[in-house]
């Protein structure tokens, strides 16, 4: 069982890596670096404004805790086959569930470690908290999402129930009590209850060893779920197979295609228009980098940042809407229409010239709201309107023509 | 509308697959495309529909090639492929819209004869729904609503009988028929032997990628050797065991 779980892991990890190589393009990072600049400067910024401690600092540090612990569970890296194939040793898998119990606690634990490390300046500032007092809830922090993890094990067990309630569900409600009393009076609570509640799950979980049951459907399905969640995140830069995203019918936005008139020319038109706003990863991803942008510039009031945000988030969503010709390019039927390609380009351009329209439109709101009317503004809304125009018009179309046999 | 292929070699990638495959198909004609699996049915018909590029010989529908004339040439044909291939985001009624749009069809025209064979195929009621929420059979038949509502006059269809219900079966042999008798052709691809052999005119079996025989039921009697009262079924047989 030992093997099976390392073999796994070694699959799973060189999957991982090859589509993290993929995400970790010269685009994407050079996002990812603004992005964590711009977010770095606003923080520092907010916490400069901070001159005394603020009523409502605690509160804000106890919800931001308490949703840093809950991220991250146990990747038990099930298959569907194993629930016929491995049926007979099922005994033998909660030797393999102790692994990836131990392989998951990583993630969770710098997860933690780094909210803490990022939320210290402010905890200190503005929830009033000493150094002494903001460590010892880390460390606190840091051992019950250990024990918690257990928790995800006995769920695999259908064993993870205190008399009626789920255990999940009470561990909650103990973490928020013990979060409240450490910050408002005596920081080592939290650390003592988490030392408690890690020896309590684990002498739970050694039980299993003899006396479990595994939920095998509940397990692979969660398994399942985990990775799908993971693939469709990777979805949103390459091409994951297998990734198929919601389709919803949305009929209230059917005003939207009204529009476009039902005639041979826009045939492709019709098909895309409907396929954007029905798929929702194609949707979502307009959607939030759309909002993200807009937050960004109604905050930030340094001028090289804002047009750095303004221009890159315009370039961001066009780019990424890339794949959305591709997917739709590969269906066979549609290779058969009597339509040449350049049609398809030139409909494909039409829509992403209104997306990124209304994406230009409500980025120069946030920017007049911020910088109102004047040569700042001007100059950003302008240069937003240039990447527009540059992405649709010179960039796409070269990108998108390989996509078309 | 007459479709001939010529001495067509090609396939996917470095390897061919068909070997100067020759044979033709007459206005008004129902042609059996027939073979083991692997024989290069598909193939054929993916070069015929232009998918694939053929490395030798040539394929003209009324004298025309592909290259000639891609827009005049893909008029002319509708397909059935042999999985159904439908739009995740659009509603039957969309892709029947989309199909009109597509192929510059007369919208209240093409509507009138679609909705008979949604009534046909017990779909009229459907017409909002998405593809997810259909079975196999189901997307089949959207599949076949959206080519024969065309005015197309060559159907390619590829293994049709596979997947549907026996109803659905009789009704599409129904409306081939009817294309027949307006002068169409279709060429189907099918191991259903004893339906294509009641209903095509003509069959032409593949065997190794190349065309092993064509002709009427009689004539492949004859050339194989058979017996008066053989039918489809054991010509194949003897066509197989030939490799042995």
């Amino acid at each position: 069982m030992g093997q099976l779980w390392s073999e796994r892991l070694r699959r799973h990890q060189l999957n991982q890596f090859k589509y993290l190589r993929l995400i970790f393009n010269d685009n994407f990072m050079l996002a990812f670096i603004v992005l964590i600049g711009a977010l770095g400067f606003w923080y520092s910024n907010l916490l400069g404004t901070i001159h005394q401690t603020l009523t409502f600092g605690k509160p804000i540090v106890i919800v931001i805790l308490f949703l840093a612990v809950q991220v991250g569970g146990i990747a038990t890296l099930l298959e569907e086959p194993d629930s016929t194939f491995l049926l007979v040793k099922e005994k033998e898998f909660y030797k393999y569930f102790r692994s990836a119990k131990n392989y998951s606690s990583f993630m969770p634990v710098v997860t933690v470690a780094m909210v803490n490390f990022l939320l210290s300046a402010f905890a200190s500032r503005g929830a009033g908290l000493r150094i002494i007092d903001i460590v010892a809830i880390a460390v606190g922090l840091i051992v019950y999402k250990l024990g918690s993890l257990n928790i995800n094990l006995l769920e695999l067990y259908g064993r993870d129930k205190i008399g009626n309630f789920k255990m999940r569900l009470v561990s909650n409600i103990l973490l928020l009590v013990s979060l409240i009393v450490a910050t408002y009076l005596f920081s080592w609570t939290m650390l003592i209850v988490a030392v408690l509640y890690y020896f309590f799950l684990n002498a739970r979980v050694k039980t299993l060893e003899t006396s479990g049951q595994l939920q095998w459907k509940y397990a692979i399905e969660t398994e399942n779920q985990r990775m799908f969640r993971i693939k469709r995140f990777y979805n949103l830069f390459t091409d994951v197979p297998g990734v198929t995203s919601k389709i919803r019918r949305r009929k209230w936005l059917d005003w939207l295609y009204q529009p476009i008139k039902k005639n041979p020319k826009n045939t492709y038109l019709y098909l895309f228009a409907r396929g954007f706003v029905r798929n929702n990863e194609y949707l979502g991803l307009f959607l939030r980098l759309t909002i993200i942008q807009a937050i960004m510039l109604a905050l930030i009031d340094n001028f090289y940042i804002s047009l750095i945000v303004e221009m890159l988030f315009i370039y961001l969503v066009g780019f990424q809407l890339k794949p959305y010709f591709k997917e739709v390019m590969q269906n066979l039927m549609q290779r058969l229409y009597p339509i040449r390609g350049k049609t398809k380009i030139a409909d494909f351009t039409k829509l992403s010239t209104a997306i990124l329209l209304i994406q230009w439109v409500i980025s120069a709101i946030a920017i007049l709201y911020k910088f109102g009317f004047g040569m700042n503004s001007l100059i950003i809304i302008i240069a937003g309107l240039a990447v527009l125009i540059f992405v649709n018009y010179f960039y796409m179309p070269r990108q998108l023509k390989k996509y078309l046999d | 509308m007459t479709l001939e292929v010529k001495e067509l070699t090609g396939g996917y990638g470095q390897v061919s697959v068909l070997k100067k495959e020759t044979f033709t198909v007459e206005s008004g004609q129902v042609v059996g495309l027939i073979g083991l699996n692997g024989a290069g049915k598909s193939t054929t018909i993916k070069h015929i529909i232009g998918l694939l590029t053929p490395r030798g010989g040539q394929i003209l529908i009324d004298g025309i090639s592909l290259h000639d004339d891609v827009e005049k040439y893909r008029k002319k044909i509708a397909y059935v492929p042999e999985m159904p291939i439908l739009y995740p985001e659009l509603t039957l009624r969309e892709h029947i819209d989309l199909t009109i749009m597509a192929y510059g069809l007369d919208h209240d025209k093409t509507w009138e004869s679609a909705n008979q064979l949604l009534k046909t195929f017990r779909l009229d009621n459907k017409l909002d729904w998405f593809p997810q929420n259909f079975s196999k059979g189901m997307k089949q038949k959207v599949m076949i609503v959206c080519a024969f509502m065309t005015d197309a006059s060559l159907f390619i269809i590829d293994e049709p009988f596979t997947g549907l219900d026996p109803l659905a079966v009789n009704d599409l042999l129904n409306i081939v028929e009817n294309k027949k008798k307006a002068g169409c052709s279709v060429l189907m691809s099918t191991h259903v032997l004893a339906t294509v052999q009641d209903h095509a005119d003509k069959f032409v079996l593949i065997n190794h990628g190349q065309v092993r025989a064509d002709g009427t039921l009689d004539q492949l009697k004859a050339k194989f050797n058979m017996q008066q009262d053989s039918n489809l079924d054991d010509i194949y047989i003897k066509m197989s065991n030939e490799d042995l």
